[in-house]
């Protein structure tokens, strides 16, 4: 119950971050529509290595040893999230990279200025 | 209008999919044998509490490598691109002093930043003991300096410094992993230093120092890509 | 007891968050929409780690340390946005009576 709804958020977010990056016509939000599928990229990730009645896998007080293995939650996911979010984060500063220089060519930040590689 | 009909055709097919992903899913009773393994070995053979650490550094540390290669890719490409054809902004700026920042950001930083450094280094240093570690810890270091830049905006990041302490933390980390193949099991072992007392703060071998490095790296990175994003100084624009 | 107290103060900290995004779509100008994100959602978040303190009272020290950055944080970054804001002279809102920065630097330059 608790993965399944953590999971139906991040997929809602993926879909409003794709609506926005389909929709819009100026650039800025077009970056914000991209991180916000990322965000919820990273909802989706955390949320399938739920276990049922499971803690985090970290073993101190609450969680020794031995009984780590029937409680914990699955390690993999996090770990991969942890890196992918400091890696977002730096697409999306050469993404508004590309905005400034984009900027100062055409003095306008709405993307239906630029048209030379449409066919 | 065809545009608009292809994106809500788009949205609502992606919907069905995400949909019925979401109504089949049904939760994990149990690890998977995967997790079941990793969280069973980390504690017992690399004496790291903290399992999420452990297989970052150890177990899957070549991915991390890669990842770090990543991120320095990312911070010379934004520096590459900005940097390019800035001559005429520049020029374009009114010639006198950037606008000072107000007394309010310049308290808050003189206030904050202190606290924000030593968040970051405890962040760094326990990653091995509770949730942390190198990734999160950089990227704290990378918000003090942004905390800094905003408040003294006359203020000039030492780039080579920045630049040279980066390329060291690199070497030094694929250092420690060939030390792990001469020393012990393969590449970027963590057992090349005595694994120590389980929960004490020197011990899971060599994690700790690759933490450190990691943090350092990751955080040099951060600031030079947060550096590019500035406008030029008044005064260099006659230096090539 | 302690745990409908913490829920009721949960509830009114997600209140205010959601006030907070329905300020930021309806509000004007930039700076409104700036004022009204702000304001609100710190208050959210202080509501929400107070009723967080009273479900789990051996961690009030540590949600104090929180609350105390968030108040520390997001207040100077949105004046900082905020002047930004008005040093590239994004247009107020048609119907502002008072311009109190202009009024400052104006009274600043007739000093100097």
């Amino acid at each position: 119950m608790v993965s399944n709804t953590v999971l139906t958020t991040g997929l809602l977010l993926i879909l409003t971050g794709l609506w926005g990056v389909l929709t819009h016509r100026n650039i800025l939000r077009i970056i914000i529509g991209f991180s916000l599928i990322g965000t919820g990229t990273h909802i989706v990730a955390v949320a399938i290595g739920y276990v049922k009645n499971g803690t985090a896998p970290i073993i101190d007080r609450v969680l020794n040893m031995s009984e780590a293995p029937s409680r914990a939650v699955d390690p993999v996911p996090s770990a991969l999230v942890v890196t992918a979010i400091v890696i977002g984060m730096a697409v999306t500063a050469i993404m508004l990279a590309y905005t400034i220089r984009l900027y100062d060519s055409k003095k306008t930040l709405s993307i239906d200025a630029f048209t030379e590689s449409k066919w | 209008m065809t545009h608009r009909i292809f994106v809500v055709i788009a949205i609502v097919l992606f919907g069905i999919v995400f949909g019925s992903v979401a109504t089949s899913y049904t939760e994990q009773h149990s690890l998977r044998p995967l997790a079941e393994g990793y969280v069973k070995l980390v504690p017992q053979k690399l004496g790291a509490p903290n399992v999420i650490t452990g297989i970052l550094l150890t177990y899957r540390a070549f991915d991390t490598l890669g990842e770090v290669a990543v991120l320095f890719m990312v911070g010379a490409g934004v520096v590459l691109v900005l940097s390019a054809g800035r001559r005429p902004r520049a020029a374009a700026h009114s010639p006198e002093d950037p606008r000072p920042s107000s007394e309010i950001v310049q308290t808050g930083a003189q206030v904050l930043s202190p606290l924000v450094a030593i968040f970051a280094a405890y962040i760094i240093m326990n990653g091995h003991l509770s949730a942390g570690g190198g990734f999160q810890g950089g990227a704290v270091i990378a918000s003090c300096v942004l905390l800094v830049l905003l408040a003294y905006p006359q203020y000039q990041l030492n780039i080579e410094f920045l630049s040279i302490t980066e390329s060291v933390a690199g070497a030094l980390f694929v250092l420690a992993g060939i030390a792990g193949l001469i020393l012990a099991g393969g590449f970027l072992d963590n057992r090349i230093l005595p694994l120590g007392q389980f929960g004490a703060f020197f011990s899971a071998g060599a994690i700790p120092v690759l933490s450190i490095l990691l943090g350092v790296k990751v955080g040099c990175e951060l600031s030079v890509i947060l550096d590019g994003f500035r406008p030029e100084p008044v005064g260099q624009k006659d230096k090539v | 007891m302690m745990e409908m107290i913490g829920s009721i103060l949960v509830l009114l900290g997600a209140v205010f968050h959601f006030s907070a995004g329905l300020g930021m779509l309806r509000m004007p100008d930039a700076y409104t929409r700036m004022q009204a994100g702000t304001k609100a959602s710190t208050l959210g978040n202080t509501l929400v780690l107070a009723g967080l303190a009273f479900y789990h009272p051996s961690w009030s020290l540590k949600l104090l340390i929180i609350v105390y950055f968030v108040l520390m944080t997001n207040p100077i970054s949105s004046h900082a946005l905020a002047r930004a804001a008005y040093s590239i002279r994004i247009p107020l809102a048609g119907n502002t009576g008072i311009d109190a920065l202009r009024d400052e630097q104006q009274d600043l330059r007739s000093e100097t």
